[in-house]
């Protein structure tokens, strides 16, 4: 009982010491002319207001498309036939990722006003993958890039980076749309679309079982994909896996372009 | 004459070709030039040969890092263009007046090129007639000295003309690439006088005496060996039992004798329990506390801070505010240098560090200092990226999928482990294999050290403890045939995988090395893992350079075969002198695909990139 009493005195004082703090706090207050008052109160109320929003305009809708696949399959003349409409004077291999938001080049004529994308061409060295897992939770869509004329050789790394890029968090919990890009295909001994659907299905299917027995070590892969005891195929992923075909150097890149408008 | 000059960003896109030049460049120099130099932080060096079916070409780069420009140039290696570094430079400082991102195609940069050129070669000409004149004696004094030389050298340098210009350190230079230096010249003819009259023998000057003394040398060596071995064998006869050391806070162990006891029935009768001590450690998820990694981080900035603080409190956080201008090299010296030492007590070898320094350094050079940095946080940040990327696997390390790949073809999945003595190549293996058979592989072993003795007894027992199949034919047998056997009872058995010990050796030594180039050659392994420890210092970079070199130099084919793949063992001892992986990868381009890690079977990782980038850096 003591200890009580003790305590509720300790509240009064308490809230005498307040009341004299809120009345020397409004004599202060009084001093400052009501207009500055004003003023600060409204920039303070406007700043806040302006931050929540751009906070939440940029999380509703992020406009990033990837531009992904191995190196030499045509990602950075890809990325300029989309921008310029033309592939220029040729490319090397990329050392750094480009980077750039603009309204593609098909649809600047168009009249009605269409939103930029920012597209971004990470390159396909194995060295510089790391690069990816940088975009790839910003991204509202991955267009993986596959080299049709020369795809046998690199089938297995190909699909090594596109289970990768499946098997990734932030594309599975957002379920980021991936086209397959079957690029080169004005080429006379490209493979057909169909047949590299196939054959990295195919390859995806044996990954799953060697990556599954070393998952629990690898910290990159954090799902799995597929059903267990059924074939793989890109139409079991959460997210939409569509294939594509494309010719970066002829400029045939109007699936790539639907894709794009489709996910921005 | 010049063969192509190329300026492109590093994104990737050409921006202007000589087209004057206009000859095609035959395979693919530039694309090899980025993904085999620039991107394994190479870039430090002056030039790079590239090699291709009829076209042996030299390119020379320079960076524009502000402006993210690379300008290569391409010429045939016979011919030795002393201008063209003066070249780049101009070419550089032009077309750096007339760049804008914006803009994609620059013709009018032609008619500045043929200026540029014209000029680098008149002052390259008039150069070389001054310096003609001004080292004239020296020319002479050395030319008494080549007398005994093989006639290409000088075939050669009169060949190429533009290079004999008495130009000291281009001279120099242009030996060393031939595979000679000066002062090695002298030496040799020395010897050979020497060699000469001790044995009459061989008249060809060029390629003897590193052999010879190399044979003498091992020679010397085995005697040693077999004193050493003399002495251990005589201790081993009065064997003296010894109690167990019981540690402070362990708990007691009941057996450390893990050897079976040999019945009178012979070994073949006892009963083995198949060693299972739980989950391989490749298998198990890393935990890291992010505590203690931010508390490095911490601790690295603070190091970096009493760094800047010796500058001048004042103008440091006035610079880190406005932001400097561009950087150059005399500002990112001193970062470097604290860099550099860092990585060296790392145990990196000091080579490699130097040569990652400068690589850093000339991605850095003119860049902009963003505001709110100070110069040494970004020359850190751009040596971690530099060193992620340098860790990074080039290549798919999934051994599993490889062998499941192997599998389909009803092949054996053959892996060769090679490495110099005691590094533990047959422990590694034992714990290799432990982890195959976790993962349902049927393994086979294959004792091909026939040359240390116990070593066939020592994988037996692993064998058994493991309860596989193992392959032997005794010792004194040729180790390359021994595994081609194996390789064919593997077949025959269906096994999956075949394990190859191999005897260690010390990388200079030739009979030896040609020994495991034979056996590489002749079965065609798909995996040749170099086990190397972690404890290695600057003898990492010789041991993985002379290993892939005497692969290539003494292999038949045409395509040998090289190192694959790294193996790190005795990574437990080293706690965060962890520069040997480094060293390792970055000088052979082979992935680390395990890291042994402790005495039992479980004790086999895969190298974090991470956490090793972390404790180099910090």
């Amino acid at each position: 009982m003591e200890g009580a009493e003790q305590w509720k005195v300790q509240v009064e004082q308490l809230k005498v010491h307040m009341e004299h703090w809120l009345e020397q706090g409004l004599e202060l207050v009084h001093q400052i002319p009501p207009i500055q008052l004003y003023v600060g109160v409204a920039v303070l109320l406007f700043t806040t207001l302006l931050l929540l929003l751009t906070r939440l305009f940029n999380r509703r809708k992020s406009n990033i498309i990837l531009l992904s696949g191995l190196s030499g399959s045509g990602k950075t003349v890809l990325f300029y036939q989309l921008r310029d409409g033309s592939s220029h004077q040729g490319t090397v291999t990329s050392m750094e990722p480009n980077e750039g938001t603009f309204v593609l080049h098909s649809e600047i004529t168009k009249k009605d006003k269409l939103k930029p994308v920012h597209l971004v061409d990470v390159p396909g060295h194995s060295r510089l993958r790391a690069k990816l897992d940088e975009f790839l939770p910003q991204a509202a869509g991955v267009v993986f890039v596959v080299d049709a004329l020369d795809f046998l050789p690199n089938c297995r790394a190909a699909s090594e980076y596109l289970y990768d890029i499946l098997t990734n968090a932030s594309v599975v919990k957002k379920k980021i749309p991936v086209l397959i890009l079957c690029n080169k295909a004005d080429k006379v001994t490209a493979h057909t679309k169909e047949f590299i659907n196939k054959q990295m299905e195919k390859e995806i299917d044996k990954l799953r079982v060697s990556r599954s027995a070393i998952s629990d070590a690898d910290i990159s892969n954090d799902f799995t994909l597929g059903v267990p005891g059924k074939a793989f195929s890109f139409t079991q992923c959460h997210n939409k896996v569509t294939v594509a075909e494309a010719s970066g150097l002829k400029g045939e890149v109007s699936e790539v372009e639907q894709f794009i408008r489709e996910n921005v | 004459m010049l063969e192509q000059l190329l300026i492109f960003t590093r994104g990737g896109l050409i921006l202007w070709t000589c087209k004057e030049l206009g000859n095609a460049l035959k395979g693919s120099p530039i694309d090899t030039l980025i993904r085999s130099c620039l991107l394994e932080e190479r870039s430090g060096a002056a030039s790079y040969n590239y090699d291709a079916p009829g076209a042996a070409y030299t390119l020379k780069w320079t960076f524009h890092n502000e402006l993210g420009l690379v300008f290569v140039a391409v010429y045939q290696r016979i011919l030795h263009l002393l201008y063209v570094d003066d070249l780049l430079a101009m070419v550089k400082q032009g077309f750096s007046e007339i760049y804008d991102p914006k803009r994609m195609v620059y013709d009018d940069f032609d008619e500045t090129f043929r200026q540029l050129r014209m000029e680098a070669e008149a002052r390259a000409s008039e150069l070389k007639r001054s310096k003609q004149v001004a080292m004239k004696p020296v020319n002479n004094a050395r030319k008494q000295g080549q007398d005994q030389k093989t006639g290409f050298g000088e075939n050669k340098k009169s060949n190429s003309g533009l290079a004999d210009v008495g130009d000291a350190e281009r001279t120099k230079s242009h030996q060393l690439e031939n595979g000679y230096s000066n002062g090695n010249r002298v030496i040799e003819s020395k010897l050979t006088a020497v060699v000469n009259g001790k044995e009459n023998a061989s008249s060809n000057v060029g390629a003897f005496d590193v052999n010879k003394l190399q044979k003498l040398r091992s020679k010397g060596g085995k005697k040693t060996d077999t004193v050493v071995n003399k002495g251990s064998k005589e201790e081993s006869k009065k064997k003296v039992t010894k109690k167990n050391r019981v540690w402070d806070d362990k708990p007691v162990e009941a057996k450390l004798d893990f050897t079976d006891p040999v019945g009178e029935n012979g070994e073949n009768n006892i009963e083995v329990l198949a060693a299972d001590q739980g989950q391989s450690m490749m298998d198990k998820e890393e935990v890291f506390s992010s505590d203690s990694e931010d508390e490095e981080d911490e601790e690295g900035s603070q190091g970096s801070k009493l760094e800047a603080k010796k500058k001048g409190w004042f103008s440091s956080m006035f610079q880190s505010i406005s932001g400097k201008a561009s950087l150059d090299k005399a500002d990112l010296e001193p970062a470097l240098k604290a860099l550099k030492d860092r990585l060296m007590t790392k145990n990196v070898a000091e080579e490699i560090a130097e040569k990652l320094c400068e690589s850093v350094a000339a991605s850095l050079e003119g860049k902009k200092l963003a505001s709110f940095t100070r110069i040494s946080s970004t020359v850190q940040n751009a040596m971690e990226e530099a060193l992620v990327r340098i860790l990074t696997p080039r290549r798919s390390i999934d051994i599993l999928r490889d062998v499941h790949t192997a599998q389909e073809q009803k092949k054996p999945y053959v892996v060769v482990f090679v490495g110099v003595n005691g590094v533990g190549k047959s422990t590694n293996l034992a714990k290799v294999a432990y982890w195959l058979l976790q993962h349902k592989v049927s393994v086979m072993m294959a004792a091909c050290d026939t040359f240390r003795s116990g070593a066939v007894e020592q994988l037996r027992t692993h064998a058994r403890r493991l309860q596989i199949p193992i392959f032997e034919k005794g010792y004194e047998k040729d180790p390359a045939i021994v595994a081609k056997e194996a390789i064919q009872e593997a077949s025959r058995n269906g096994s999956e995988v075949v394990l190859v010990d191999t005897a260690g050796r010390m990388q200079d030594n030739e009979p030896l090395m040609r020994a495991l180039s034979k056996l590489i050659n002749l079965n065609s392994p798909d995996l040749v893992l170099f086990v190397g420890e972690a404890l290695v210092g600057n003898d990492a970079v010789d041991q993985l350079s002379k290993f892939n070199q005497k692969l290539a130099d003494l292999s038949t084919s045409p395509n040998p075969r090289l190192i694959d793949g790294i193996l790190l063992t005795k990574f437990d001892t080293i706690d965060d002198k962890v520069g040997a992986a480094l060293s390792m990868v970055y000088i052979s381009g082979a992935p680390v695909m395990f890291v042994g890690c402790g005495q039992s079977y479980t004790d086999l990782k895969k190298l974090n990139v991470k956490s090793i980038v972390k404790t180099l850096i910090k």
